[in-house]
């Protein structure tokens, strides 16, 4: 250890003692007379200072330090506040910490023009981004949720499936909330779909729709607005936990937070099989353009069922959707870069998203206690879990569940919870595939 | 209908988009339900006739001559087959715990270099 440390010490001195005593630099001028000696001496030993300093200048100016303006220094902020949430509170942190780690990458300052940032072409981010702008990851992700869901609980009570279409009144009701704030049509769509409360959904929509590059019939652009909307869905995602359960407080009355379903009956493993087909089929007909979402839904779930196929299956649903999950968030996060990212209309967008998840659960839960009047007796169904109507699977339906455990202990609503919850993921895809229709 | 559309103003046209997209949306998931409830049911019965002589080979099997196997026999056999796999564990590989000891060469451990006491 003391040999290093005279190494080093011996080797930095003779660094800084040859500008001093002129070494290495040109001593013609010492052969003339000694004043002009000392001279040239003084002015070389600037000029390398100079050039040091001008080095340490200029790599000053690469520097984050340098570049980074209040935006970037907030976003990062938001990025650190991203990672809290997910590892304190543990909303969702398998989105939040990548999309936190990534709303960081994106956001260090840089010199343009070296290929550094997510919005140059030619750099990782870029090549990592381009899944999101062209609406790879989704569908992937879709296949793997089809490879973990279980439809049972849908197909032993097929009418909890209507809950999952009221809650998509929160998508059409913050598209025109959209229209009305003077976003144009497109625009609008993307921003609407935040209320399906579907990450990958919005996503794909957005990418499609407001995506930067599309041009609108008056010849304009429209505004790239993938990150934002991402982030929105995904964060309100994250606070479904929070947002939820007042709401469902104050519409549905103690009495009827109560109610106790009868368990579902068994399914036979039949009518499980018979279930991603048909469904694909009816509801791929029905729109046509959410086939990449729910055909991949479905898809893996009939990797799932079909029994021969437990291999696919379980790279599906653990290996795959990691992976693109990591490249989802990651690049998702990244592309909520300052000077892209904080805009009137992000905060617009985060605005609408909030009163999207709103307006979604109060319809779920109004459709509920709706359906409620028609059922009879044994058939009633707890209002609560039309809360879970919003897709953010399996996290809406864990809130139902919770929420009724604190009115009755002995109440257990997570199996009921989950049949609206996976029929608002396809509910959400089908809306998507509407509006995509309509406006793409 | 998209002539429609473009003809008209933004806000008219989110109305026309939110109505018939929540119709779209309900109607899909109404056929649906509808499907599973009654559709299903009619699906998996017409089945049955279908199969009905060929599906025999599972009812061929009778239970008639095991009307003396009782619980009491499957517990004693659960109890036999777990007894004898926790007897198993003894015969447990020793090779584990046995670990190479001898070290890749490397230079940076090398000790040839510290012997030599010189810069």
């Amino acid at each position: 250890m003391k040999k290093l440390i005279i190494i080093f010490s011996a080797l930095s001195l003779l660094i800084f003692i040859r500008p001093v005593l002129g070494l290495g630099t040109n001593t013609n001028p010492t052969t003339t007379t000694v004043v002009s000696s000392t001279q040239t001496d003084i002015t070389e030993d600037k000029s390398v200072l100079d050039g040091a300093f001008d080095g340490i200048k200029k790599f000053y100016s690469y520097t984050g330090f340098a570049n980074s303006t209040s935006g970037n220094v907030i976003m990062i902020i938001i990025g650190i506040i991203f990672i809290y949430l997910g590892i304190k509170f543990d909303y969702e942190p398998l989105l939040l910490i990548p999309i936190g780690a990534g709303v960081i990458l994106g956001n260090i300052p840089f010199v343009a023009g070296n290929q550094t940032g997510i919005y140059e072409t030619g750099s990782v981010l870029n090549y990592l981004y381009f899944g999101v702008v062209k609406g790879v990851y989704p569908p992937l992700i879709f296949l793997g949720i089809g490879a973990m869901t279980d439809f049972s609980s849908l197909i032993a009570n097929p009418k909890l499936m209507l809950l999952g279409g009221a809650a998509q009144i929160g998508v059409f009701a913050t598209f025109l909330g959209a229209i009305y704030l003077g976003f144009n049509l497109p625009e609008a769509g993307a921003i609407g779909i935040i209320g399906g409360a579907d990450g990958p959904t919005a996503i794909f929509l957005s990418s499609k729709l407001a995506n930067g590059v599309n041009i609108l019939p008056d010849g304009t652009t429209v505004k790239n607005l993938i990150g934002p909307i991402a982030i929105a869905a995904y964060s309100y995602m994250a606070l479904v936990p929070v947002i939820q359960p007042p709401l469902m407080r104050m519409l549905i009355s103690k009495k009827d937070r109560k109610i106790k379903m009868k368990p579902p009956r068994a399914v036979t493993q039949k009518e499980k099989m018979i279930f991603p087909v048909v469904a694909l089929i009816l509801t791929t007909f029905i729109s046509p353009s959410a086939l990449p979402l729910l055909g991949m839904l479905f898809f893996g779930n009939l990797l799932k069922e079909s029994g021969r196929t437990e291999r696919l299956a379980d790279t599906a649903r653990t290996k795959l959707i990691d992976i693109v999950t990591i490249l989802l968030g990651v690049t998702v996060g990244a592309s909520t870069q300052a000077d892209i990212f904080i805009t009137k209309d992000s905060m617009l967008i985060f605005g609408l998203g909030a009163i999207s998840f709103v307006i979604a659960t109060c319809g779920g839960l109004l459709f509920a206690k709706f359906m409620n009047l028609f059922l009879k007796g044994d058939n009633k169904i707890n209002p609560l879990i039309g809360a879970a109507g919003v897709s953010a699977v399996p996290d809406s339906a864990r809130v139902v569940h919770t929420e009724a455990l604190k009115s009755d202990p002995t109440n257990y609503l997570l199996m009921h919870a989950m049949a609206p919850n996976v029929s608002g993921v396809i509910g959400s895809a089908i809306a998507a595939g509407i509006i995509l229709s309509f406006l793409g | 209908m998209i002539q429609l559309l473009i003809s008209t103003d933004p806000i008219s046209e989110g109305y026309v988009i939110l109505i018939t997209g929540l119709l779209i949306v309900f109607s899909a998931l109404v056929i649906l339900a509808l499907f599973f409830n009654y559709g299903l049911p009619v699906m998996l019965y017409i089945y049955k006739i279908i199969t009905k002589r060929k599906d025999r080979k599972i009812s061929d099997i009778k239970v008639k001559g095991d009307s003396g196997f009782t619980g009491e026999i499957s517990a004693v056999i659960g109890a036999a087959v777990h007894m004898y796999l926790s007897e198993q564990h003894d015969v447990e590989s020793g090779i584990l715990t046995i670990k190479q000891v001898k070290k890749a060469y490397s230079p940076w451990s090398s000790k040839i270099y510290g012997i030599q006491n010189k810069l």
